[in-house]
């Protein structure tokens, strides 16, 4: 065997070789006491270069001082974020455990089914991930969802339609009104949907809608339909209420896709489900004309026991619907005070985004 | 979706570290280790990560390199740190500083890509992850490595020699 080339010995030294190679390098090793010489050198090579670099360690500080601190990514911040997911998380699986599901949904269903229009197809998708995930790892979005993932659901048979229904409450208690998604709530329980905003803000409304108001009106779905915004509120146990609001097609769009993608910024909200339990769902659905503006005040339509009353929305203009199996008094009880929280929604809108 | 929190944590030190020894500057060095977490955030997959964020790494010094500002900036403050004394994270005697300064010297002595290939070995990268962040065949590594160290050893102890006899020559 030919003397070993110093790029060998180092490799071998540094456990690089297979083990045929590193055994052939051995016996060489033995043999050659040229080799073995090289092998002392490189060894001291290898120690003495570890200990010049040790001694940069102490490279000073505030050399390029100026940006930089600020910069800087505490260790502190990857631990915080981590936990902040692990909660949502939890809350999520709390969220959907603790609340009424079946109910909530059946009651979705039946009023979605009574809507004309088709459901999208990726609604159904949602539901999985969402439904099944609760693990602090998965991606907050995909389960922070599951009020989505109920309205996928509820939706999945019956078409979903321009509007926006709540279910009612769990509480019987709160057996109160709706409010639209559009509008979030005064007590910002309910974020805006309709406007097109980005994930991020939609996630940070969400997570303030979370944390505070106990209890403004219980939304059980956001079934997402194209044309309108739907939103599903609970009134009182197994008792729903639909929202909906025509959109303008190009605002639409951009809901659509900020809601595909993210649903879960709702889910956030889920960290406020102990303080106030509310859920929503988005499912796709065929688009809806749009709405003529400034239509009359207040109309009522009755079939198969659904009522419907429909009147401009005083912020937008735009024609709102709601509907539900109950009489057209209460509707309107509960369109007053949708108004309200409509209104305070849009304060509060334009507080955040100026 | 990497856990970037387990990529921060289990590489952030050997990284920083490796900067450190690169730039000499720690700030600097962990700035530019943030960068690279940060970037690893974008990744939907990394294949081997440890060879992913010191080639990542190094690029990004590489790029900074090239920013003119960057290097106007350093000389600025290097005036401003003449002036206003930096603290040293620790006491460094005359002697650790010195050994420091000529450390500094042999590194800076050293091609590129030797020079790379040195720190990234001493943070642990096996050959075939120092072969991929550097772009080199795996084959030539162990040669780029023996040219590494020799070179740094001597010429660290050839600056060594020289204090000595300065050191010498002041005595006598």
């Amino acid at each position: 065997m030919q003397h070993l080339d110093e790029g060998t010995i180092h490799s071998w030294l540094d456990g690089a070789l297979s083990a045929d190679e590193a055994a052939r390098v051995e016996a060489h090793v033995k043999e050659c006491p040229q080799c073995a010489a090289a092998v002392a050198e490189a060894r001291g090579f290898i120690a003495a270069s570890s200990r010049i670099l040790t001694a940069l360690d102490n490279a000073p500080r505030g050399v390029i001082p100026a940006a930089a601190p600020a910069r800087r990514i505490d260790p502190m911040v990857w631990r915080i974020a981590a936990t902040v997911m692990v909660v949502a998380a939890g809350t999520l699986v709390v969220f959907r455990n603790g609340v009424g599901t079946t109910k909530t949904d059946q009651a979705a269903v039946q009023t979605a089914a009574t809507s004309s229009s088709a459901l999208a197809p990726e609604a159904p998708i949602h539901d999985e991930g969402t439904v099944t995930t609760a693990e602090p790892t998965t991606p907050i979005r995909t389960k922070a969802l599951p009020g989505a993932a109920n309205a996928a659901r509820a939706l999945s048979k019956p078409p979903a339609m321009e509007k926006r229904g709540v279910a009612t409450g769990e509480v019987g208690a709160n057996a109160q009104v709706a409010r639209s998604q559009n509008v979030p709530a005064a007590p910002p329980a309910v974020q805006t949907f309709a406007q097109p905003m980005s994930a991020a803000a939609a996630g940070a409304v969400a997570m303030d809608a979370a944390t505070e108001q106990p209890r403004a009106l219980k939304v059980v779905g956001t079934p997402r339909t194209v044309g309108a915004k739907v939103t599903l509120y609970e009134v009182a146990p197994g008792d729903t209420v639909t929202l909906t609001e025509p959109v303008a097609v190009q605002l639409l769009q951009s809901v659509v896709t900020g809601v595909a993608e993210q649903p879960a910024p709702r889910q956030a909200a889920g960290k406020a489900a102990a303080a106030a339990p509310m859920r929503r769902a988005d499912a796709a659905a065929v688009s809806a004309p749009e709405p003529s503006v400034g239509a009359q005040a207040s109309r009522v339509e009755s079939a198969n026991g659904l009522t419907t009353i429909s009147w401009p929305d005083t912020v937008t203009g735009k024609m709102l619907k709601l509907s539900g199996r109950m009489p057209a008094t209460r509707l309107q009880e509960i369109r007053l005070r949708i108004e309200r929280e409509r209104a305070a929604a849009a304060a509060e809108a334009t507080k955040k985004n100026p | 979706m990497t856990d970037v929190e387990r990529l921060f944590r289990t590489y952030n030190a050997a990284l920083v570290r490796y900067l450190t020894r690169r730039l000499g500057d720690r700030d600097w060095a962990e700035e530019v280790a943030q960068e690279t977490f940060v970037r690893a955030l974008r990744q939907t997959s990394i294949q081997n990560e440890r060879a992913w964020l010191f080639a990542v790494a190094t690029n990004l010094v590489r790029d900074e390199a090239r920013k003119d500002m960057r290097r106007r900036k350093h000389l600025a403050l290097l005036a401003e740190q003449e002036r206003e004394e930096v603290v040293e994270p620790e006491e460094t005697t005359l002697e650790r500083a010195q050994e420091a300064a000529m450390a500094r010297k042999a590194v800076d002595a050293l091609a590129e890509r030797d020079r790379l290939a040195l720190l990234m070995r001493e943070e642990g990268l096996d050959y075939n992850e120092i072969a991929e962040a550097l772009q080199l065949s795996p084959g030539s590594v162990g040669t780029t490595l023996s040219r590494a160290r020799r070179r740094l050893v001597e010429s660290y102890e050839t600056l060594q020699k020289s204090r000595e006899e300065r050191e010498k020559n002041a005595a006598s």
